[in-house]
């Protein structure tokens, strides 16, 4: 089983950085680095004991590698779509991203909304209610997640991948495994842990 | 000609690269896409997409600029001192792109460059120069861009255009010369900037590359030196890997801004500015150093309609050498993965990996040992392959090897001069003497110690060319294979 899990959103929201921090548990600081097309890379995630081997295509924000990515859309089973939340262009843009997830992607495609950077402070341009509103409107899952400190990028991951496996192994009509419950199972869980995202982030709430 | 290339060293009958010294025609666009999709039977209903995009291209920019304050004028004494300034443009005048500052900041000045521009075409004339002093205003129009370039450089206006050129084919590359037009047609407003996105740092990256490595000048392309039977083993290896694979046009081997091999599809050649564009995306590109990368890449002069796709990944951990595998099919990243992988299994078994991982550190030393006492550094060209070769720039143009690649340009503007060319040019100076040959079959331009006499220099060059010749084999990529 391999499945394929896609980073979408704008230029420079960060899509490389989450996926380096997911991968090789470190955070790009420093230069810019701008995904050149589509990146390739893998990373094997065991869930229940299965082993699965995720396959990850980074893509590029910019506008002119469009026309490449749209022909990977449709082979990806999930699809990260990310934002910043310091900068509200990306965060306005997410409504164009989904209508051509809508157009491209297959239909029963996992789509998780991120909004990445939430470590910014007082950069803060999204509150993360903004996020939550639109999440809900499109009834995709959502969360929010800083490559830098490592908040909820295991966690996106690992749900998507859950999913994606329980849906392969047939499980989903049964168990009704939904991304959304899962996420909210697990931040409410852990709430008692340093690692949530009301301690991890206190301006989210302050807005 | 045939004696020629029996006798000039590194020439060779056939070569992977195109060899023309024509560099602006992109007017003359080949159709080399078409041509492959066609005989492969490919359907073409994949152009009607790239159309598409262009409607959805909506005005809705971010680059509202705020306010028009004279104060906005930047003219800080630091922009004002750069020694060379470049500016791209649309016909309307809207910046595109400038070296140093905000562009945003100089739109006053992007219209006065558009005025001087339309002024002398209302009277039917086109404008290419204009010298101040010591400055000079070096004008490109190339539909429908305008490309400038305001300088206080030792060069001449035919090797600024040629670097003005490179920055055009380098947008040309991100986007194709078709669309580029076509945007335009629409929307003679068109802020491209919206399209050129984290392109600044490709163009930043070509220019200072285009200043300090005669490959641009020279219109020719440094290889890795490598002993002719590994070079042909990697040939094999990577042609044994694609043969099957259909629509592949080229495969590129390359480190350290040094050609490895050059595979190419029957028929195909590669133009040497086409690498140059490629040298320059590899080494602007940190990301492609983590990861296998699917990016579409359009080369202006092999065709400057269309893109093709590229697989780009370096081989291994442990060895840095960038391979890129161009298909004119927009979907067969896998087969094209899996094919690098066998490139790099065979590879190591036959110890390949190794040996360039030898050649890219070792400096190449020994030739200083050869005899030349007096020799300090030299260039040798062979026109037939588009291929050069010098070795490791060393005192006293170690710390400022840009002094010397100045002196080569100059030498080189000399021997191609467009109302004077030389054959031969010796120049002596108090810092070194240099001798530029142009012979049908070679360039060689060779620095001496400046007080060197002329007869030893002369011998000096005449064992050098036979010291080349010696070494042909492993200096230069004397086989165009073929999948």
């Amino acid at each position: 089983m391999a499945p394929k899990v896609m980073l979408l959103g704008d230029s420079g929201v960060g899509k490389t950085c989450i996926l380096m921090r997911f991968r090789e548990g470190r955070f790009l600081a420093g230069n810019f680095i701008s995904t050149v097309g589509v990146d390739f890379r893998t990373k094997v995630v065991s869930i229940d004991e299965t082993k699965v081997k995720l396959q990850i295509w980074d893509t590029a924000g910019q506008e002119r590698f469009r026309s490449v990515t749209h022909a990977y859309y449709r082979d990806a089973h999930a699809l990260l779509l990310l934002y910043d939340v310091t900068n509200k262009t990306s965060f306005d843009n997410i409504r164009a991203w989904l209508g051509e997830i809508k157009e491209y992607a297959q239909d029963d495609v996992v789509i998780m909304l991120l909004g990445n950077k939430a470590d910014c402070g007082s950069e803060r341009a999204v509150r993360r209610e903004e996020g939550e509103r639109l999440a809900r409107e499109y009834n995709v899952a959502f969360m929010e997640t800083s490559a830098k400190s490592g908040q909820n990028v295991e966690l996106a991951f690992m749900a998507v991948a859950r999913e994606l496996k329980y849906r392969q192994s047939g499980q989903r009509d049964t168990n009704k495994f939904s991304v959304q419950d899962y996420v909210r199972e697990k931040q409410n869980g852990k709430s008692s842990q340093p690692f949530t995202q009301q301690q991890q982030c206190p301006q989210c709430n302050t807005n | 000609m045939s004696d020629n290339i029996e006798i000039d060293p590194g020439a060779a009958r056939e070569s992977g690269l195109v060899t023309t010294d024509s560099f602006d025609n992109l007017e003359r666009m080949s159709s080399s896409l078409d041509e492959i999709k066609s005989t492969n039977a490919i359907s073409q209903s994949e152009e009607s997409n790239d159309n598409a995009n262009i409607e959805q291209l909506d005005e809705s920019t971010n680059y509202v600029k705020d306010s028009t304050e004279e104060n906005e004028i930047e003219v800080s004494r630091e922009w004002t001192s750069k020694s060379k300034h470049i500016f791209v443009l649309s016909q309307a005048g809207k910046p595109i792109y400038s070296r140093y500052g905000n562009e945003d900041k100089l739109a006053w000045l992007f219209g006065v460059m558009q005025t001087l521009v339309s002024f002398v075409q209302s009277s039917d004339d086109t404008i290419k120069s204009i010298h101040a002093g010591d400055t000079h205003f070096v004008f490109l129009i190339k539909k429908p861009l305008i490309l400038v370039a305001v300088h206080k450089t030792q060069e001449s206006e035919q090797q600024i255009v040629t670097q003005l050129n490179y920055v055009f084919n380098q947008i040309t590359s991100i986007l194709t010369l078709t669309r580029l037009k076509k945007i335009y047609e629409q929307r003679q407003n068109y802020d491209l900037r919206r399209l050129l996105t984290g392109v600044e740092r490709l163009i930043d990256h070509l220019l200072d590359f285009s200043e300090k490595d005669p490959s641009f000048f020279l219109g020719a392309v440094q290889c890795l030196p490598l002993t002719s039977s590994v070079r042909d083993s990697i040939s094999s290896a990577i042609i044994a890997a694609c043969n099957k694979i259909k629509n592949l046009v080229f495969a590129i081997l390359l480190a350290n801004n040094k050609l490895i091999t050059l595979v190419r599809m029957k028929k195909y050649c590669l133009h040497p500015a086409d690498l140059h564009l490629i040298f320059n995306l590899v080494q602007a590109s940190e990301s492609l150093k983590n990861s296998e990368s699917w990016t579409p890449l359009c080369l202006p002069k092999f065709d400057a309609s269309g893109f093709l796709y590229g697989h780009v990944s370096y081989l291994a951990e442990d060895c840095q050498a960038c391979l890129l595998l161009l298909t004119v099919d927009r979907d067969v990243f896998f087969t094209l993965s899996e094919a690098k992988q066998r490139i790099v299994e065979r590879l190591r078994r036959g110890n390949s990996l190794e040996a360039i991982n030898e050649a890219l550190v070792s400096s190449d030393a020994n030739w200083n040992g050869a005899g030349f006492p007096e020799l300090r550094h030299y260039i040798y060209k062979s026109k037939s392959t588009a291929q050069f070769y010098q070795p490791p720039i060393g005192p006293p143009y170690s710390l400022r090897p840009r002094r010397l690649i100045d002196v080569y340009k100059r030498s080189h503007q000399r021997l191609h001069s467009s109302t004077r060319p030389l054959k031969l040019a010796f120049e002596r100076s108090a810092s070194e003497a240099v001798l530029a040959w142009d012979t049908r079959g070679f360039e060689l331009y060779a620095t001496f110690e400046p007080l060197t006499s002329t007869a030893a220099i002369i011998a000096s060059v005449g064992k050098l060319l036979d010291w080349v010749k010696k070494r042909e084999d492993k200096l230069f990529c004397l086989n165009a294979p073929t999948f």
